[in-house]
């Protein structure tokens, strides 16, 4: 390989594979025509570059390879302008709900050491900002790369297509078109399954209490073994409705197939909801997971308390789900599907 | 120096303006990327080769050029592009719209 050829295929290794053959067969055609024009000008002129001094030239003046790839490029980026609105707004939100739940977590857990005040207070303070950062920055990170994802998936012309709609100010006073698939519901929907989905299979921990007791930290999950039985239908549940929702992102219009599939997750998640909360308790905080607490001695009590969060959570789960069900069968059958 | 550098900046954006234009205008005829680049240069229109040719690929994507590889007097296969009708086409309504727009330009600057 001659010092030409090494420069083209330092430039292809910028491209995306789909364009680089292409583009480095039309650079080296041109490098070499370059060449042999200059070549062909400085015949019989002494000072002309010759052999790879003239070569070494030529590409010094063509650019650096990365620069040269890029002004074939244009700007690429990880989540674009079309996407980013909703995913400022999903972030604000998810922000909002790390630091709400952790706030009131620190208010619950330093309430019950009753850490207010002296080192401990800093100690307490400390380490609950580093969870609390820790928290944000995974949910972040989690976000960004589902909408990395999309904006990846989601094909151009679709975004052509919804930049290239005349706008009419009268859509303002027009009711929305309810066979319309709302993108920031679909995305948003995607965005908390997931996250629930990596919270609790992979840090199922995180569901817990921070004790501070003699100046030593412990941290007691609360979620019970009853709980992880319920855990392969849950995911597979939070599967396929993430698998709806992308399908639906695609589609952007209900139809009578999604608002079936729609119908079918909907009941199977009450049907869950049901089942899970008439079944063992979903939290376990008994008497032997907090010896040695300050809560020991209150063990059953608070185990009752807590149970009432995952209990107001799945109710939230039936009653939205009936609700969701009642309205997708309602235009299930008042609906005229359009072909958009 | 600090206005040599915005007036820079802003003749790069005319000429991003109407450099499609002046492309366009110069391949009724077929040529490969260096003729034409030495077609534009020798008219007075320099350009740089890295403008150039990611211009020729969007406009061949846009369907206003079309292009095939070719080998002609030499061993070497070079990318040639000419106008395709759909090009005639924009090219004619552009040539108007930028008559308009001179005139506009030089009367407002005289």
């Amino acid at each position: 390989m001659n010092l030409l050829e090494k420069y083209v295929a330092e430039v292809g290794k910028y491209l995306p594979r789909k364009q680089r053959a292409d583009i480095e067969k039309e650079l080296k055609s041109t490098l070499e025509d370059m060449l042999e024009e200059r070549n062909q000008a400085g015949a019989g002129n002494a000072s002309s570059l010759q052999g790879e001094a003239a070569v070494v030239a030529l590409l010094k003046e063509y650019g650096e390879p990365r620069k040269v790839a890029e002004s074939y490029i244009g700007p690429r980026y990880l989540i674009g302008p079309r996407l980013y609105p909703i995913f400022e707004l999903i972030v604000k939100i998810v922000m909002a709900a790390v630091l709400g739940a952790g706030l009131l977590g620190y208010g619950v857990s330093a309430a019950i050491t009753k850490s207010f005040a002296g080192t401990e207070f800093f100690s307490f303070l400390g380490q609950f900002w580093l969870g609390l950062l820790g928290g944000m920055m995974n949910a972040f990170g989690s976000i960004v790369i589902v909408f990395a994802i999309i904006e990846r998936v989601m094909p151009a012309k679709e975004i052509e297509k919804e930049t290239a709609e005349e706008w009419n100010p009268a859509d303002l006073a027009k009711e929305p078109d309810p066979d319309e698939v709302k993108m920031s519901e679909a995305i948003g929907t995607i965005i908390v399954t997931l996250a629930g989905l990596i919270i609790f299979n992979l840090y199922p921990n995180v569901v817990g209490i921070f004790f501070n007791t003699d100046g030593k930290w412990t941290f007691i999950p609360m979620l019970s073994d009853a709980f992880f039985t319920y855990l392969p239908w849950i995911n597979l549940l939070g599967v396929l409705q993430i698998v709806f929702n992308a399908y639906q992102l695609r589609q952007r219009v209900w139809t009578m197939f999604t608002r079936i599939c729609n119908i079918v997750i909907e009941v199977s998640s009450i049907a869950l909801a049901i089942v899970m909360l008439s079944g063992p308790s979903l939290i376990d905080l008994s008497a032997g997971k907090l010896a040695g607490t300050p809560l020991a001695d209150a063990a059953d009590v608070f185990s009752k308390v807590m149970n009432f969060a995952p209990a107001i959570a799945l109710i939230v789960v039936i009653i939205v789900g009936c609700i969701e069900v009642a309205q997708t069968a309602y235009r299930l059958f008042n609906s005229n599907y359009k072909t958009k | 120096m600090e206005n040599d550098e915005l007036v820079q900046n802003m003749l790069l954006e005319l000429r991003r303006g109407f450099l499609s234009l002046a492309v366009l205008s110069q391949l009724s005829k077929e040529e490969y990327g260096y003729s034409l680049l030495k077609a534009l240069s020798d008219q007075g229109m320099e350009i740089n080769q890295s403008t150039l040719y990611p211009l020729l690929r969007r406009l061949e994507s846009q369907g206003l050029l079309q292009s095939d590889w070719r080998i002609m007097d030499e061993a070497r296969p070079r990318r040639y592009y000419v106008i395709s009708t759909q090009g005639k086409a924009v090219l004619s309504k552009l040539k108007k719209e930028w008559s308009v727009m001179s005139e506009t330009m030089s009367k407002m600057l005289s």
